[in-house]
């Protein structure tokens, strides 16, 4: 009943080898080169990048910048989930399209209303200054606590929908014994419930982390000119300064750094599934 | 036996639902379209309200905009040197006239072909491609915030306005224009920069935002989270039309511009349809058109007489135009991407 | 008694603080869609928020917004290819995929997902590249080959989920009946996992109808599609048509998931 079948993969693999692989690869070629033509080996594209503090602070900050959303995306996301894995069909049903109706309306347009939310004169400050929660409007246009935020709104249902998923697969008895045996809660919470659900953590933190870093609309819409991160750097030496083999060394070099940290939240995530069932 | 026939009937309605959405893109094929380049602002709503009706009526074609900057279609227009171009009209303001005719990237103008080039003001007719207008930059303000108009280049130090200072990206020519100008005020020549990059860091503790486009810009101003900012005429008459507070200042410096011109791209997909669109733009009544709010862009052509907003603020007759200061781009462009890079470490947070 | 009322106190507060946090999640997830749809319906000419009165100006502004209409409708058609040849070839992959151990079909599995997680615009620039080496411009069919990268990914992933469900006796007993693979493909695992599919199309169809990093690089100014007009409107101009073309986005997708919930259960697709 295997091997027929398997074939039925070839289409699939022969179209990501060809459009998807051999891309990848003429990008890796193109940066080890000067110019497009590719007449002259050279390692120079990478070593003006790490000998240059401005460029690697660029991917720095983008590193860190994925990290501060996924944090952020995880402590909203995770009550979020927890509550709908409990909730009756119906009102599952309400939340999850709640979810995923950012992540189905356009990048842009979600951008943009951000814009007209987080504005000097903006719906949050209306609404701080009319609360009295703050005497002066908030900067958050144009700051990267401003670009974490639509990063944590835009990217949360890729956190939801794993961890939500490993949830309501979840033993229910287990919680149950937890409590029949006098543990509170939180105790639970914290000693069975986040141990088990670790697959779907790390599933998710790994799929919003990797969207967070790349996502070029939202951090240049809101970000602005002062706040440059990878996307935007190889966008404007690729498009603007026409510098297309530096530019295809930011991107294997952005690539690289992008698998590492995955690779890194995947071995996370493996170890702790065996120290929490052991 | 149901759901045989409802299988049969989706794979019917998908069948012709695909037929139909590769239906009309062969339709559309058959209209006649031409892509042409235009400034973000003021001119993509000109071009889009005016011109593109106009060129609809005369040739029965459809024009597509890109919009995009004088810079990046340089970049564009090189990359895809020896295929066909995105693009082929080229909106070009001085600088990049140099860089394209170096590079051959846009043909001399077919001036035969074109009835109103004539029209235009001598110095207006470049045979690599007409002058449509001139731009000029002073000093942006909120009128409701300042109510002096500010009139030097120095009041941008002012401590009263710390943190409602704005700036622009360099890769427009209006943050490249007030970078030189403000260099050659302090002292700097085109060969040192200094000066500016010293002035620069004296003025961002005051500055609120810097936009990295035009749009982020009009939005800063839009949102008025900036009160005092360089400014382009034309930009600043668009944002009064839309209800926005900003008047421009004309420092006693003095005004600093530069010209815009079109241009036919080598290898252009539709060079007969490029160059009535780009004759269209020096039609004296177009032009005439352009001149009144909201575009108040300064005409070229020389039937068009000068009023509105232009004389109020800027020049009082064709004459006097000359008379506004210009910058020698062949000095400057060569240290564009310098300046651009050297711009963009000094504002990084 | 102490322990009693530690435990309840404990239910409680779990509940509020998760309710809490849970609470300010759902409104910062609806609340921007909310607001650029209330914002579209201004009078005026700016982006406040709330708006100065209340007018349809901007959606009748849109009927003669020819460009943005073509960028539509280039979307739509690159959209709706990306989605048929993504559920083609992704249900083919995942029927394979389900059905082996070989760490040969795991390394596929890898590959197809990859691109989810590799940075999405290195890929639209690698594309790009790729594509003028080999002597070719940005087209229509590229953009839809690209977008078949980055969208086909949804449709495994669904389908898959929905193939682990599937029941392999349900197989066994429709080959030991005499069907033959086509039959029983057609006719047992083609309806069981319709929904898995058609929850994966719909995802394929969103994803590419929203892309944009991809679309940066392989959709040029001859073919234009609509985030990228959308972007280049916002980065350029002060516009309102864009809240107006922004809020007619919401109401199509509002639908669209309304259609799919109903005839592919798509939240449940989502568990």
């Amino acid at each position: 009943m295997g091997a027929p079948d398997s074939k039925l993969v070839l289409p699939l693999a022969a179209l990501f080898i060809a459009f998807f692989v051999a891309p990848l690869f003429v990008l890796l070629m193109l940066s080890l080169h000067d110019e497009v033509a590719m007449t002259s080996w050279t390692l120079g594209n990478y070593i003006s990048f790490f000998t240059d503090r401005f460029s690697y602070s660029i991917l720095i900050d983008t590193l860190l910048l994925g990290a501060k959303a996924t944090l952020v995306c995880f402590i909203f996301g995770f009550p979020v989930a927890w509550l709908a894995a409990r909730a009756s069909a119906r009102w599952q049903s309400i939340l999850l399209f709640l979810v995923i109706l950012p992540i189905l309306t356009s990048v842009v347009v979600r951008t943009f209303s951000w814009i007209v939310i987080l504005g000097r004169y903006g719906v949050l400050n209306q609404i701080m200054l009319a609360l009295g929660l703050s005497r002066e409007p908030l900067r958050l246009l144009y700051t990267e606590v401003g670009v974490v935020m639509v990063l944590a709104q835009v990217q949360m249902p890729l956190m939801v929908l794993p961890i939500l998923s490993v949830l309501a697969k979840m033993d229910p008895n287990l919680p149950d014994a937890s409590r029949a045996l006098g543990a509170g809660e939180w105790r639970t919470l914290w000693k069975i419930t986040l141990p088990l659900s670790i697959p779907g953590i790390v599933a998710g933190c790994i799929l919003t982390y990797a969207a967070s870093v790349t996502a070029f609309v939202t951090q240049s819409l809101i970000g602005g000119a002062r706040l440059i991160y990878m996307p935007l750097d190889i966008y404007q030496q690729a498009v603007g300064a026409n510098n297309w083999p530096y530019a295809a060394a930011l991107s294997i070099i952005f690539m690289v750094s992008v698998m590492a940290v995955v690779a890194v939240l995947n071995a996370i995530g493996r170890k702790s599934e065996t120290h929490g069932l052991g | 036996m149901r759901t045989t026939i409802a299988r049969r009937h989706l794979l019917r309605s998908a069948g012709a639902l695909g037929l139909a959405l590769a239906g009309p893109r062969l339709a559309l094929a058959e209209a006649k379209t031409l892509v042409a380049a235009t400034f973000p602002g003021t001119w993509s709503e000109a071009d889009r309200n005016v011109i593109l009706p106009a060129f609809k009526q005369k040739t029965g074609a459809v024009a597509t905009q890109s919009i995009i900057l004088g810079g990046d279609q340089v970049s564009r227009l090189a990359a895809a040197k020896g295929n066909q171009p995105p693009f082929d009209v080229a909106f070009f303001d001085s600088p990049q006239v140099i860089d394209a005719v170096r590079d051959g990237l846009i043909v001399e103008y077919p001036v035969a072909k074109s009835p109103n080039f004539k029209e235009l003001l001598p110095s207006a007719q470049d045979k690599w491609g007409p002058k449509i207008t001139m731009q000029v930059i002073g000093i942006g303000y909120n009128p409701n915030k300042i109510t002096t108009p500010p009139m030097s280049w120095d009041d941008l130090l002012d401590p009263k306005y710390k943190g409602r200072v704005g700036l622009t990206a360099l890769n427009s020519q209006l943050g490249i224009a007030f970078l030189v100008e403000v260099n050659r005020l302090k002292g700097g020549t085109d060969d040192n920069f200094d000066p500016a990059f010293k002035f620069l860091a004296q003025l961002l503790p005051n500055v609120g935002a810097i936009a990295a486009n035009l749009g982020a810009y009009a939005t800063l101003w839009q949102q008025e989270q900036v009160d005092i900012a360089p400014y382009n005429f034309n930009f600043v008459q668009t944002l009064k039309a839309k209800d926005v507070p900003v008047e421009l200042s004309i420092p006693s410096s003095g005004a600093v511009g530069w010209s815009t011109s079109l241009h036919l791209v080598t290898n252009a997909a539709e060079p007969e349809l490029a160059v009535q669109y780009i004759d269209l733009h020096l039609d004296a009544s177009i032009q005439d058109q352009l001149m009144k709010p909201p575009y108040d862009a300064i005409p070229t052509n020389a039937h068009v007489k000068l009023e509105g907003a232009i004389t109020k603020s800027l020049v009082k007759s064709q004459d006097d135009l000359a008379k506004i200061r210009t910058i020698d781009w062949e000095k400057i462009n060569p240290q564009r991407s310098a300046l651009i890079d050297r711009f963009n470490r000094e504002i990084k947070t | 008694m102490a322990s009693v009322s530690r435990t309840q106190w404990d239910a409680i507060s779990i509940k509020v603080v998760f309710g809490l946090l849970c609470a300010v999640a759902l409104i910062f997830l609806v609340a921007p869609t909310l607001i650029v749809l209330i914002t579209s319906f201004t009078a005026s000419e700016s982006l406040r928020f709330p708006p100065a009165g209340l007018s349809l100006r901007w959606y009748a502004a849109l009927i003669d917004a020819d460009q943005m209409q073509r960028a539509a409708w280039n979307s739509l058609v690159v959209a709706f290819w990306t989605t048929i040849i993504s559920v083609v070839l992704g249900t083919a992959a995942a029927l394979a995929i389900a059905r082996s151990r070989a760490p040969l079909m795991r390394a596929a599995d890898l590959l197809f997902m990859s691109p989810l997680l590799l940075p999405a615009l290195a890929f639209g620039f690698a594309a790009l590249i790729f594509i003028n080496k080999l002597g070719f411009s940005p087209s229509i069919p590229l953009l839809i080959l690209g977008h078949v990268i980055v969208c086909v990914p949804f449709v495994l992933r669904t389908t898959l989920a929905s193939l682990s469900q599937l029941d392999p006796g349900l197989l066994e007993a429709s080959e030991i009946l005499g069907a033959s693979r086509i039959m029983t493909f057609r006719r047992v695992t083609l309806p069981l996992i319709s929904s898995g599919v058609g929850a994966g199309a719909f995802l394929a169809f969103m994803a590419s109808f929203d892309n944009v990093p991809v679309s940066l690089f392989l959709a040029d100014e001859r073919t234009e599609v609509l985030p990228i007009h959308l972007w280049q409107q916002i980065e350029t101009n002060l516009d309102v048509r864009t809240a107006a073309a922004s809020g007619v986005i919401v109401i199509a997708t509002l639908i669209l998931m309304a259609l799919a919930e109903k005839f592919a259960g798509l939240t449940r697709q989502m568990r």
